[in-house]
């Protein structure tokens, strides 16, 4: 086909693709006959689960994936047309969703000029492609530094100016956010808006519906699919079938829904928290005659049900005074924990909050004596752990810790011989160390007789990670600490690992620690929040206690679960509202009760 | 202990070291590198190590963080230093049963082990004051002659510089995979050699694995944009030899001068 510039950057016409899959040969259809076109200049979204066809339809358009049917043009070029091979990768520039396995060099200037080298631009338009790149996605003051140093926000910004340097009319990005932690996510969504805002085309590739949301256009994929595609709030209309595809609607979207089967008219225009709080302090929200049936219909979340193992008072974990100094005496010497002691009773569900670099994760290796504390104690069942070697073995069988993407870990060939790995080390029987996988499996959700004989590399993400946590649960731990069990999956695995987590708790009376980013999760699930600040304990208190310090959490680069960020919006626009409520369901009863009169 | 190694990381600085073409600098550290197993004597080490302090202290990189870069490689140091302690024929000072200790031998263990020392500090000086990518893009240019005989030089420089930009990662995974099956009981310490070796199953499959993952990313991610090997390759630092290349490589040559003559002489 010839170059004919016209509106759209990209079209795509009847695309299928089909690839092979490796065990058994068997066709699977990624894609199957999609067609839309995307505007010069737009701001698209991509959404869907995991295995939708996001991902491989991303790379078609930049022609690292081939159409097996149909065809895909970017500037009227064909992906299918070697010579222009070229000219579709650099106008149609791509950033992964990995920020550590996108970046070639060493340096991060280097990586920035990675793209023009390979274009053959002259050294010094390279030099001043660089400059521009680094200072639009605010990373120049880093650019002599190595990645490993960068948090992943940053990583992905360098992806990202890598791209812009080989000044593309698009971006393709696939799932940047995924494996950022809040703050990495907002710098690299404000970026995106940057960069839409200079004119350059975005198509978001996002499993993330509040950032689908900030796109002009929302196209929701399922099984190679096109199955919703229009702006957001014609999207949004369709809740229903969104919730069935296993996507989340925005809080807002999920809170004017409630609030209209609760007999309020809500506009529905309206999909973003500061809008909804306008018009709901505006005197134009008004509540229709509260009729019988509709009165107050608030669903019950399936969690708030009471534990079946009550709190006993007893403390199963304590950490006094815990100091711990990395690389002490050296130029970078770096205090990770200060002074920190709080203590854990049994049964009890604690969340672990804090920004990156807070001391989270040096905290919880000190819990299981992976770490030495530099001052300090730590206390499991009464006992100083660092009371002797016999004593470790011990603590690890009572402190399960999973690692952050804890199926980096699996190694065996069965997905039996990976789980009886840890009780076998604890010294169990092979006819044991099988019973308990067979229960750790059971617990979690999995058929046993259909996943015990599968390789752990075939499952599906979402299974991998309960697998990898199994690994764990199967050494029966008195206490499970779950460090971001649900980083990096789509909505649906993130719902399943929580219900999971829930089940556990109940039905094996551990106690548990979760770390999170996630504060909602943190609000609905736990009975106790330790904050971390700069190593320090900044808090330890009931989620009430905790999500009640809006403005000091914001400080500490720390957000509120989305029900209380939503009540404190509407309390500062001047309505009569407690900020008391962590969930929706919280949240809606209050905001009737206020708009009824009640207050 | 494995984020202990110094060789390969990069210490930023604008130090005269710094600032040199990186192809004076991979000469250089070259001749020295032969320098030290041309001296024999002690007269010969001590102008080594001098020449070495000297270069460490213009490079302002601090001397602990050197010294750093050892920790790793004592065990290999003290078998070494024990070996040709017990191995060298000679005069014997000690005996303790088959066991002799000799007057050359301890000579040759001391020459040893300050020569190991002396090559990990001195290579490390290098690759601390040189930022990985102008080392590979020295070691392109430096190859780029024997291209027309079939030296893939960009292919080699490329792998190069991909492998130095991924052991901190493949560190950091490693670290963390060992955590993770410690905290799954895993012992990496204890029994003989058949079970220490077996033990390394559940670190390795892992690491192998994510190393084909990253492998697979980033060749995606090159492709992407718009890589497609050396050719027609613009680069974004240009090299060019400076007044200071001169100074230095003059100084490297009056310095291995020096050394010739000593062995000659001595």
């Amino acid at each position: 086909m010839s170059y004919i510039k016209n509106d759209d950057i990209i079209q795509i016409e009847h695309l299928l693709f089909q690839y092979q899959r490796e065990e058994n040969k068997e066709t699977v259809t990624a894609i199957d006959d999609v067609s839309f076109s995307v505007k010069r200049g737009s701001f698209t979204a991509v959404i869907g689960r995991n295995g939708s066809g996001k991902s491989t339809l991303a790379k078609n358009i930049n022609a690292l994936l081939l159409p097996s049917g149909g065809a895909v043009y970017v500037n009227g070029y064909d992906t299918k047309d070697e010579e222009h091979l070229w000219e579709i990768r650099q106008s149609a520039g791509m950033v992964f969703q990995n920020p550590d396995n996108q970046l070639v060099s060493s340096i991060v200037e280097d990586d920035v000029a990675f793209g023009p080298e390979n274009l053959g631009v002259e050294p010094s338009e390279i030099r001043r492609r660089v400059d521009e790149a680094l200072k639009k996605v605010n990373m120049y003051q880093h650019r002599k530094r190595a990645p490993h140093h960068l948090s992943g926000g940053q990583k992905q910004r360098v992806a990202i100016a890598g791209v812009m340097a080989m000044r593309p009319e698009c971006v393709i990005l696939d799932e940047p956010t995924a494996m950022l932690d809040p703050k990495g996510r907002a710098q690299v969504m404000d970026i995106i808006h940057q960069l839409h805002e200079e004119g350059i085309t975005i198509v978001l590739i996002t499993h993330f519906m509040d950032e689908a949301a900030q796109a002009d256009r929302i196209i929701i994929m399922d099984d190679g699919h096109v199955v919703l595609d229009g702006v957001p709030k014609d999207v949004f209309l369709h809740g229903g079938k969104i919730r069935d595809l296993y996507l989340d609607v925005p809080f807002a979207v999920e809170m004017a829904e409630y609030l209209r089967d609760n007999g309020m008219e809500i506009p529905t225009d309206i999909i973003d928290t500061d809008t909804l709080v306008t018009y709901l302090s505006s005197d134009a929200a008004k509540i229709s005659e509260v009729s019988e049936k509709s009165a107050f219909k608030v669903e019950q979340s399936d969690t708030d049900t009471a534990p079946e193992k009550e709190k006993t008072g007893t403390i199963v974990a304590e950490v006094k005074n815990l100091r711990h100094v990395f690389n002490a005496g050296l130029p970078f010497e770096s205090i990770a924990l200060n002074d920190v002691s709080f203590a854990l009773e049994e049964n009890s569900f604690t969340a672990l909050i804090g920004h990156t670099g807070s001391g989270k994760s040096t905290l919880i290796q000190h819990l299981n004596g992976l770490l030495k504390p530099t001052g300090g104690s730590v206390y499991i069942n009464g006992e100083d752990i660092h009371g002797g070697k016999e004593k470790l073995r011990d603590v690890r069988k009572n402190v399960g810790l999973v690692f952050q993407y804890p199926e980096y870990q699996l190694f065996e060939e069965t997905v039996l011989k990976d789980v009886c790995y840890g009780p076998l080390n604890l010294g169990l029987s092979q006819e044991e160390a099988e019973q308990k996988a067979k229960r750790a499996i059971e617990l979690v959700g999995l058929d046993f007789e259909e996943v015990k004989n599968r390789s752990p590399f075939a499952l599906s993400g979402g299974q991998k990670r309960r697998v990898a946590i199994d690994g764990v649960i199967a050494m029966e731990p008195k206490m499970l600490i779950l460090d971001e069990p649900t980083a990096g999956l789509d909505p649906k695995s993130h719902h399943d690992i929580l219900l999971m987590i829930e089940k556990i708790k109940k039905e094996g009376g551990v106690t548990i620690l979760l770390v999170s980013h996630n504060m909602g999760d943190a609000a609905r699930l736990a009975d106790r929040v330790l904050v971390m600040d700069g190593g320090r304990l900044w808090m330890n208190g009931t989620p009430q206690e905790v999500f009640s310090k809006a403005e000091e959490l914001s400080e500490i680069g720390l957000g509120l679960p989305p029900a209380t960020e939503f009540m404190y919006r509407l309390k500062q626009s001047g309505v009569p509202v407690e900020t008391t409520a962590l969930t929706v369901q919280e949240a809606l009863a209050d905001v009737l009760r206020w708009k009824r009169g009640e207050l | 202990m494995i984020r202990d190694i110094t060789l390969g990381q990069y210490y930023p600085g604008e130090s005269a070291i710094h600032r040199l073409d990186p192809r004076t600098k991979i000469v250089g550290t070259l001749l020295y590198l032969i320098s030290l197993f041309v001296v024999d004597s002690f007269v010969g080490f001590g102008i080594a190590l001098v020449f070495l302090g000297l270069c460490i202290k213009i490079s302002g990189v601090p001397l602990k963080f050197m010294l750093k870069g050892l920790k790793p490689i004592f065990m290999i140091m003290l078998f070494t230093f024990v070996l040709n302690m017990f191995m060298t024929p000679g005069e014997v000072l000690v005996q303790l049963g088959p066991l002799k200790v000799t007057m050359e031998g301890i000579y040759n263990a001391f020459f040893m082990v300050v020569r190991l020392a002396l090559l990990i500090i001195g290579s490390s000086l290098m690759t601390l004051t040189t930022k990985p990518i102008s080392l590979t893009d020295g070691i392109e240019r430096l190859l780029s002659p024997l291209q027309k005989i079939g030296v893939p030089a960009h292919e080699l420089a490329m792998m190069m510089s991909i492998a130095l930009r991924f052991i901190p990662t493949l560190l950091d995974e490693t670290d963390k995979i060992m955590k993770a099956q410690m905290a799954r009981g895993a012992d990496f310490e204890s029994g003989n050699m058949i079970q220490r070796a077996k033990s390394l199953i559940p670190l390795l499959v892992p690491l192998f694995i994510s190393a084909f993952r990253i492998a697979v990313e980033l060749a995606m991610a090159m492709e992407a944009r718009c890589y497609r090997g050396g050719e027609n390759r613009t680069r974004l630092h240009r090299m060019a030899f400076g007044k200071s290349d001169v100074l230095g490589a003059v100084i490297i040559m009056i310095y291995m001068a020096i050394l010739i003559a000593l062995r000659v002489i001595g």
